[in-house]
């Protein structure tokens, strides 16, 4: 079922064009089909729901406002809002201090649903992770989230960041190198055997 | 097992933990807040689109528009001018490239740097 619950024949190009020429229904379509998204990655990438929140709705009025003078065919929307979502969460993130966990106060939850213990853990997985990425060139970062966040494979990726695939496969692989002597010694801070 | 793929491996861990961990659902109010933004942000239809706008004009527009840049030429242009009136007292070789130094050896019948007043 299409993500907006209707036809998808309009590519998110045609809706923002249409939207620039005063229809507000595309309005309408472009964020039923765009906000969930970018609140996804926004959240995920800050684990705060008034922050992420915030993010979505900023990226999303850039959207309106470049809305008439949009290059059709020079980058696809969800890519550009990709970027500016991503950009918007490392500036917050940089000015954010670091959390950290206690893991003797953490214990293994009893039942399915996670123990405040449990999620202070992973608030801290994830925000390590976030400030990792953070300190990473954008390309990388990029590359990387798509690949683990979204799932993406590495033809999809280069598509939407306009790129090789072979450039994919080493961005990937030097934003990891990076993350992993960002993250150096944090491993058993964070649960792992590192 | 090299010690880059070790941390690799935790590091594919945290990665997926994080990545994996649930979507959060978009809150309702967020949906009407960008909506709303959305339509007052809209140009009213039939209005004009504005076209995709070049290099050289976006320059333009951030020094502030054509009157801006000549007020800026005319400001440059004076200070050039001040700068090498300033220089008169105090001879420096970017003085004499001008040739503005021949009028002055001219007035007082300075020619050769003195030498004509050596020989008499």
């Amino acid at each position: 079922m299409p993500l907006d619950g209707q036809d998808q024949t309009l590519d998110d190009a045609e809706l923002l064009a249409r939207y620039a020429r005063g229809d507000a229904d595309a309005a309408r379509r472009l964020t039923t089909r765009l906000v969930p998204r970018v609140h996804a990655q926004a959240a995920r990438l800050l684990g705060d729901g008034a922050e992420a929140e915030d993010v979505a709705q900023e990226a999303m009025m850039r959207l309106w406002r470049i809305a008439p003078e949009w290059r059709t065919g020079e980058a696809k929307v969800t890519t550009w809002l990709y970027r500016v979502v991503s950009n918007l969460c490392t500036d917050r993130l940089r000015k954010r201090p670091k959390r950290t966990v206690d893991l003797d106060a953490v214990s293994e939850p009893a039942d399915d649903a996670p123990s405040p213990e449990a999620r202070m853990l992973n608030d801290a997985r994830r925000d390590a992770l976030a400030q990792a990425l953070a300190g990473l060139p954008e390309r990388q970062r990029l590359a990387v989230v798509l690949r683990h966040f979204e799932g993406a494979t590495n033809p999809e990726i280069a598509e939407r960041l306009g790129i090789s695939v072979e450039a994919v496969e080493s961005l990937t692989a030097r934003g990891k190198r990076a993350l992993a002597a960002a993250l150096k010694g944090q491993a058993e801070a964070l649960g792992y055997e590192g | 097992m090299h010690a880059d793929d070790d941390k690799e491996m935790w590091l594919d861990k945290l990665l997926d933990d994080v990545g994996d961990a649930p979507a959060a659902d978009t809150p309702a109010d967020l949906m009407a807040r960008v909506l709303e933004d959305a339509l007052a942000a809209q140009p009213a239809p039939g209005a004009v689109m504005a076209t995709p706008v070049s290099l050289w004009r976006q320059m333009l527009e951030g020094l502030g528009g054509w009157m801006s840049v000549g007020g800026l030429v005319a400001a440059t242009a004076t200070g050039f001018a001040i700068g090498l009136g300033a220089l008169g007292g105090e001879p420096s070789d970017l003085y004499w490239m001008t040739g503005l130094d021949m009028f002055y050896d001219t007035d007082i019948g300075l020619t050769a740097y003195g030498w004509d007043l050596e020989e008499g």
